[in-house]
């Protein structure tokens, strides 16, 4: 589904991703952890268009998204719920979600049933189905990251990026975003999540990367990462 | 008494075309941080093409036509002087770029319609209307209800419609609208079309009024619209209206009670009242994101 060869990208003259790769399969959820500054959102970045990569190669089915601006990108379908939630404060919930099914209703992408998704976040995410009215800007933070992931899934992807969804939430609130998570898997949204829950991240996940200083450190399947003895040290040992 | 509410009349219509210039201001100001500093000139051009128009098809069919010109106008304007430094992130190339094609529009309309002012035909009657002793001239009207209704429609425009949203969504968080598909820069572009047309009809509505125009037209014009857009908030809507109300009336009274040769200095005081007071504008909205 979606496949990274080489991939370098940076800021300016400083590398920060070293020949990057991975991939993700149909309907997996893949999970990329690592510490602050390893360069998880700079992977994601790149992957969208938000950030033109320096080299290398990404592939979203056969398609070469490498160095595509990011409306681009999201017309081929790979939808990115950026860091910090960016949600548009000042337009309504439901404008959001409008907004993230863009590509669709323009006719960049299949419409599909658009009211047909429309239900399936409000009912995934009742508490915005109260608040459709109101401006994104008075959201809570949890209420916020509801709506920047429901908006990503307005794009109806072929692939969908999560950037620490669960940045800043109480802890009853990331319960819920991972059980979103865990039902957006079992509906079969091929997923590439990060986390800096590493433990909760590899729960959920059918497989894994852990990054570091924009290297690869360790790969595998998560069930297998979450036992081995480095990756436990490093990532998982006491914190949170 | 009368004399203030005929000043206060009078000084609406003027202050509408400050307000529909300002509004232009706003539109490329918020998808962009830019503004086109050949407001004036798109109007001036607009007020042109129209009286053309108007000897061939008359004032109310030449009207559709003067929007389309501006739209194409402004799109021409962002795609040559504005967009290559917003692309190389440039504080001040946009500033030069649009100065300099504003001087080139002025010399273009000099070249085709000549250095002398031409008389601009009015589509109304010419007699006032008189209301409890204030007269008030139907091209005044036509003004107030011109510029206020093609503000109305932008305004619809933004919040109804997708490609509306996808303008505010632009203005909101730039990097955000380009992960739903919208192509930003094409929605810079599409602001700076408006903000042309927004200009050029204020240019056919303002022209009946003053009866003769020329290719100097803009240049004032375009600097109070500035101040009224600073005075109103680049960010808001509404100022722009009380701004340009507020700007127009100052001017009839300096005119009336002071002399008609120092109206363009209200304009001019305001814009440094306001940047030494309030740098936001009177009805900004405080511009710190949300992180
Ligand atoms: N806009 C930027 N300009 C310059 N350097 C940047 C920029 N954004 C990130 N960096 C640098 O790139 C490196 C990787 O940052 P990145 O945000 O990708 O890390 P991360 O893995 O997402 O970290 P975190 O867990 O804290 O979110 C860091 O050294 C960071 O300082
Ligand atoms: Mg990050």
């Amino acid at each position: 589904m979606l496949q990274v060869e080489k991939l370098v990208a940076g800021y300016g003259k400083v590398e920060v991703l070293h020949a990057l790769d991975f991939k993700v399969e149909q309907g997996q959820l893949v999970t990329l952890i690592g510490s602050n500054g390893a360069g998880k959102t700079t992977t994601m970045r790149a992957l969208s268009g938000m950030l033109v990569p320096t080299s290398g190669s990404i592939r979203l089915r056969d398609k070469e998204i490498a160095g595509l601006p990011s409306h681009a990108v999201a017309k081929i379908g790979l939808a990115h719920s950026p860091e910090g939630r960016r949600v548009f404060a000042s337009l309504s919930v439901d404008e959001n979600l409008q907004l993230g099914a863009f590509a669709r209703v323009t006719g960049a992408r299949p419409k599909g049933e658009l009211q047909r998704d429309f239900d399936r976040v409000y009912t995934l995410f009742p508490r915005l189905a109260e608040r459709r009215k109101q401006y994104a800007g008075t959201l809570s933070g949890g209420e916020q990251q509801m709506l920047a992931m429901g908006r990503a899934l307005m794009l109806n992807p072929e692939i969908l990026l999560l950037d620490e969804p669960s940045m800043g939430l109480a802890p009853r609130l990331v319960e819920e975003v991972f059980k979103t998570i865990r039902e957006l898997r079992a509906a079969g949204v091929t997923m590439l999540l990060v986390e800096q829950f590493a433990a909760a991240a590899l729960e959920v996940a059918d497989y894994a990367y852990v990054m570091e200083n924009g290297h690869i450190r360790h790969q595998g399947p998560a069930s297998q990462l979450k036992t081995d003895p480095a990756v436990k040290a490093a990532y998982l040992g006491g914190g949170h | 008494m009368q004399i203030l509410l005929q000043l206060i009349a009078s000084g609406v219509a003027v202050g509408m075309i400050y307000a529909a210039i300002a509004f232009g201001y706003q539109l490329t100001f918020a998808t962009s941080k830019t503004l086109n500093f050949g407001q004036g000139e798109a109007l001036m051009l607009g007020a042109l093409v129209g009286l053309s128009l108007t000897s061939w098809l008359g004032y109310w069919a030449m009207l559709p036509l003067v929007l389309l010109f501006g739209f194409v106008q402004g799109a021409i304007v962002e795609r040559l002087g504005v967009r290559p430094s917003i692309k190389i992130k440039s504080e001040f190339g946009w500033i030069m770029a649009t100065i300099a094609l504003g001087i080139i529009f002025k010399n273009l309309a000099e070249i085709v319609w000549g250095r002398e002012a031409l008389p601009f035909p009015s589509p109304l009657p010419t007699d006032a209307y008189v209301l409890g002793g204030v007269r008030i001239l139907p091209v005044e009207l036509l003004i107030v209800v011109g510029a206020l209704g093609m503000m109305l429609a932008v305004e619809f425009f933004n919040r109804k419609s997708i490609w509306g949203k996808a303008v505010r969504a632009t203005a909101n968080d730039r990097d955000a609208a380009g992960l739903m598909g919208i192509n930003t820069s094409q929605i810079i572009t599409l602001s700076y079309a408006v903000s042309s047309m927004t200009a050029a009809l204020a240019g056919v509505l303002v022209a009946p009024r003053i009866t003769a125009i020329d290719a100097n037209l803009g240049a004032v014009l375009g600097l109070k619209a500035f101040a009224v857009a600073i005075i109103g908030g680049l960010e808001s809507g509404l100022g722009v209206i009380v701004g340009g109300i507020i700007l127009g009336v100052a001017e009839t009274m300096t005119g009336y009670y002071i002399s008609t040769g120092y109206k363009d200095v209200p304009g001019l005081v305001l814009l440094l009242l306001v940047l030494m007071v309030k740098p936001s504008g009177l009805f900004g909205k405080a511009t710190i994101k949300k992180v």
